[in-house]
């Protein structure tokens, strides 16, 4: 789920920055409109004091209520309103506090008053901090709910995905069903879906047209190289000469390996294409025991000591290509040991191990595997496909083939994962 | 033994034809589908020779259609396909045995033989050239009425050259009938050279005579007389 929970991520980064923006620029709008309806409102209060204060002067009383200052004026200034911002220091809190206040002068009675009223600007330091405050804690909660939808919304908008994706993952051309897909109502994954079942049905088609090819090719190649074998079998019942025997058994040798390549390049096709899912529970051992007695004769022409391991095998396998991987592996083993030399077989659950002495390889472990590659001595007719085949029929059971040399020995171990 | 070689290609057909014949075979040959069908039902036949790729029809249908009218008719399938699943079907339907394409037509006659063996209750299991006596049942060789001890893979090589005698039978088809055709190793005839060797020096020390010929480069040849 790496890369979807990314993508997620990435979602979520974007909403969480744009998020902390709007908030950040609705915060200072809040503050500079609450600063200024708060004034407006001071600034109207100011007045109202200020015109009682003018109503009682009027009236003859002289009022004195606290933070307001009324003084008579002597000179005749001009009547004038002022509204202002000061600093007063509190005596009890020991610190400067923003005042505002409204300086009149106008004339009552034909005498002419100044008349200043003051009231504290609400602690607008506290305010700042409040809408701070309230704006993180917004902030924080969307962002936490935000998550959290994401999260759970997305991964029950995301799971047909990862589920198409897993069965896409698993399925091959060459299984008989369709693929199927879970139904998703996001019209990007529809869309998606819709792709890659078109894909798939198109990839099958080719896949489908390209095997019919590669039979009818296998066919269209056997009957007549089984014409010229039989015709060349004809051909050797006649009395001839030496020398045209000779050529004979040239033609001959070549058809044979000839149809050997043909039929190896075809299973190699085959094993390309998956063409061999059918899989059943197998012991490895009777097997194994049977090719090995139908070879025996075989290595002890060669004088080459058997050494066998061999204890029950049970695993999921191909029968065709288990008997193909055994007779690939110990028909390499005794084609490049020499003479009286050694071949010992491993056969335990876990693996199977063919090792025979020889000299050192004169090719690299990847050369080893590809096709006609034959770069040791005494390979003599062999297709050179033997051991891509080998590799080929482990990759389709999932297990791994695997070459070293050691104690003057090649080693090839099947790996049973 | 009459068989029915039931072949599109006409080369091969009759090629198959001419040597099953020499073996002593009487063989009826069929070309496609329809005369197929025609005359496996209207005549009986020990073995039918079957190539499953047709030009106008499924041979698998054939056999199926076969196997209702006559189930006791011992069918061998030839097939270009050298495939699991074909060959389990084919055999599933009642085919006896399958050979795959390209084959040599000693092998062809090998298995042929094993086959109206196998089916014949009444026929006799033993093979005779010359003084040399095979009881295939029992897998024992006798010279003059004395056994002879040999190796699995000699009595099997013993018995692919005397019943393909009088023919030079290739190391190729040789090695395929003792090994399979799996082991690619068709071109190692030394192995074949010394079967031959202990094969013949058994041989000659009951019988006197050495029946086994060796064409130089060819392959090897049984001769009765």
């Amino acid at each position: 789920m790496g890369v979807g929970m990314r993508l997620l991520q990435k979602i979520n980064k974007a909403y969480l920055v744009s998020s902390a923006v709007v908030l950040a620029v609705c915060s200072t709008l809040l503050y500079f409109i609450l600063q200024r309806q708060a004034q407006l409102e001071i600034d109207e209060e100011l007045a109202l004091q200020e015109e009682l204060i003018s109503a009682q002067i009027a009236q003859g009383q002289m009022p004195s209520f606290p933070l307001t200052d009324v003084r008579q004026l002597n000179s005749t200034a001009r009547p004038s309103t002022m509204y202002g911002d000061s600093v007063v220091f509190d005596r009890l809190q020991l610190e400067h506090e923003d005042y505002r206040y409204l300086r009149s002068v106008k004339s009552i009675n034909g005498k002419t008053y100044s008349i200043m009223v003051m009231d504290a600007h609400v602690g607008w330091a506290d305010y700042y901090l409040t809408i701070f405050a309230v704006f993180l804690v917004m902030a924080l909660l969307l962002g936490c709910t935000g998550l959290l939808v994401n999260y759970f919304a997305a991964r029950s908008i995301w799971q047909p995905f990862f589920q198409n994706l897993k069965v896409y993952r698993s399925h091959s051309v060459s299984s008989g069903s369709p693929l199927q897909l879970q139904p998703s109502n996001v019209q990007e994954f529809r869309e998606m879906q819709l792709a890659l079942q078109e894909q798939t049905q198109r990839s099958r088609q080719e896949y489908l047209a390209l095997r019919e090819f590669t039979e009818n090719a296998s066919h269209e190649i056997q009957t007549p190289l089984a014409i010229i074998q039989a015709k060349l079998d004809r051909l050797s019942q006649y009395p001839i000469s030496g020398e045209m025997m000779h050529h004979l058994a040239l033609a001959r040798d070549s058809v044979s390996r000839l149809s050997r390549i043909n039929k190896n390049l075809l299973l190699l096709t085959k094993l390309e294409n998956r063409a061999f899912e059918e899989k059943e529970q197998l012991d490895l051992r009777p097997l194994l025991q049977a090719q090995l007695d139908q070879m025996e004769d075989l290595f002890e022409m060669k004088h080459i000591a058997l050494q066998t391991e061999i204890s029950a095998t049970a695993l999921q396998a191909n029968r065709y290509l288990i008997d193909i991987l055994l007779s690939n592996l110990l028909a390499n083993a005794l084609r490049y040991t020499p003479e009286n030399g050694k071949v010992s077989i491993r056969l335990s659950p876990e693996r199977l191990e063919v090792a025979n002495s020889g000299a050192p390889l004169t090719l690299t472990e990847d050369q080893l595997y590809a096709r006609f590659k034959k770069g040791r001595a005494n390979s003599g007719q062999s297709t050179g496909l033997g051991l891509a085949i080998a590799k080929g029929i482990c990759e389709a059971h999932g297990w791994q083939l695997r070459y070293r040399y050691s104690g003057e020995e090649h080693h090839f171990e099947v790996r049973f994962a | 033994m009459k068989l029915l070689i039931v072949e599109d290609e006409q080369a091969l057909r009759e090629e198959t034809a001419s040597y099953l014949t020499e073996r002593g075979y009487l063989c009826e040959l069929a070309g496609n589908y329809a005369e197929a069908e025609d005359k496996m039902l209207l005549y009986e036949y020990d073995t039918i020779v079957l190539d499953i790729s047709l030009p106008d029809g499924d041979g698998l249908q054939l056999l199926r259609h076969l196997k209702k009218h006559r189930p006791d008719a011992g069918v061998l399938i030839l097939s270009a396909k050298d495939s699991l699943p074909d060959k389990l079907e084919g055999l599933n339907l009642g085919a006896d045995d399958y050979i795959t394409k390209p084959f040599h037509l000693e092998e062809l006659n090998a298995r042929i033989n094993a086959l109206i063996r196998r089916k014949s209750l009444s026929g006799t299991p033993e093979i005779k050239a010359g003084e040399v006596l095979i009881d295939t049942a029992a897998k024992t060789v006798h010279v003059r009425d004395e056994a002879l001890t040999l190796t699995r893979k000699e009595y099997e090589l013993l018995l692919y050259l005397i019943l393909n005698q009088n023919r030079v039978v290739s190391q190729q088809a040789i090695a395929e009938h003792l090994w399979g055709n799996s082991y690619d190793m068709a071109d190692n005839f030394n192995f074949i050279y010394l079967h031959i060797r202990n094969l013949r020096k058994k041989l000659r020390a009951s019988t006197g005579n050495d029946h086994i010929k060796t064409m130089y480069g060819m392959g090897y040849k049984w001769e009765s007389a």
